[in-house]
């Protein structure tokens, strides 16, 4: 005997489902992608201070952890680790706006890894994937505005949660989105209304 | 900063990571036996429970384990008489996912025939420790 109060939360009728593998793998790339903007802003940013003082001032001036605000906005922007995170925040909002399905990841996952792999046992629901693309949105936006801003080491911690998040979701197939979710839906800041237009 | 204190940072983060993801693991599906002081009538849920058990699954739109959660239960209220599977989205019963403090999707509440909360399964249910747990409470 069951009794659902509502049909199952599975993929709706006239929605195509994706193989659960596919945003995995891209949070895969995603986790590489920041792992290495992470060491490389450890190594040589001036967000963390590691710059030495001649690439920045004429005088050769040591360089401290406020390094970054002597920079102008427009030599923030140009930073190379400026770049890379700008970068993720463009692909973040690509799967969160355009749908998880038209992630350039979820193309290459068809083109170069499914056909490698038996098929999905269960195909799922976009939205989970998608929202949880929306989530990696902000906290790179964040992480990018803070840094262009000049807030010394915005861009690492920012990094560093989300490649946490995506290393949890690759690896152990934990979904942060679901989590997310249901927090704002308990601090009454999505309702049932974006549940529908989510 | 040195390349190994770079090094130590990039380790420290992955360890960090790998530790939350095990621990998740090894709480995502585990069966907590409740103190037995609270009861859902049918009417909290709008469903007729079980006449020995019900499967009560908070699900929402954006979960992906809640449908792999949806079909474990569906099929263990199948091949058990008496047991019903009940499914609420949060974002409908806010009274209930306040009451027993959901903090995340799915979370299993196991009722018995009377609709007191037996025990609590947060994250993906496992078919076994389900049916165990089902047969701990038709033996009571």
């Amino acid at each position: 005997m069951s009794t659902a109060e509502k049909p199952t939360l599975a993929v709706k009728p006239g929605q195509k489902g994706v193989d659960p593998r596919g945003p995995r793998f891209g949070a895969g790339i995603t986790a590489v992608i920041l792992l290495g903007l992470i060491a490389y802003a450890l190594s040589r940013d001036p967000s963390t201070g590691t710059t030495t003082g001649s690439d920045l001032t004429p005088d050769g001036a040591d360089v401290t952890w406020s390094s970054l605000s002597l920079l102008s906005v427009g030599e923030r922007v140009a930073l190379p680790s400026t770049l890379v995170l700008a970068l993720l925040v463009a692909l973040f909002a690509w799967g969160a706006f355009a749908g998880i399905q038209r992630h350039p990841y979820g193309l290459l996952f068809k083109a170069l890894v499914r056909p490698r792999l038996g098929p999905p046992s269960e195909l799922e629901d976009p939205v989970p994937p998608t929202f949880a693309q929306g989530i990696g949105f902000v906290i790179t936006l964040v992480g990018l505005v803070l840094h262009v801003a000049g807030v010394p080491f915005a861009l690492v911690t920012a990094a560093s949660f989300a490649f946490i998040a995506a290393f949890l979701n690759s690896v152990f197939g934990y979904c942060l989105g679901c989590q997310i979710y249901l927090l704002l839906v308990r601090a009454g800041i999505l309702g049932r209304k974006s549940a529908v237009t989510q | 900063m040195t390349p190994l204190a770079v090094i130590a940072i990039l380790v420290g983060i992955i360890a960090l990571a790998t530790a939350l993801g095990l621990i998740w693991k090894a709480q995502n599906g585990r069966v907590r036996t409740s103190r037995g002081d609270e009861t859902i009538r049918g009417v909290d849920v709008a469903a007729e429970l079980g006449a020995t058990a019900t499967l009560l699954q908070f699900s929402s739109e954006v979960c992906a384990p809640c449908v792999s959660t949806h079909r474990v239960l569906d099929s263990l209220a199948a091949e058990t008489a008496g047991v019903a599977h009940v499914e609420v989205d949060i974002v409908k019963h806010p009274d209930l996912v306040a009451r027993f403090n959901i903090l995340q999707t799915p979370t299993t509440l196991v009722l018995d025939n009377r609709g007191v909360v037996r025990a609590r399964i947060g994250g993906a249910a496992r078919p076994d420790s389900v049916r165990q747990e089902l047969a701990r409470i038709a033996a009571a």
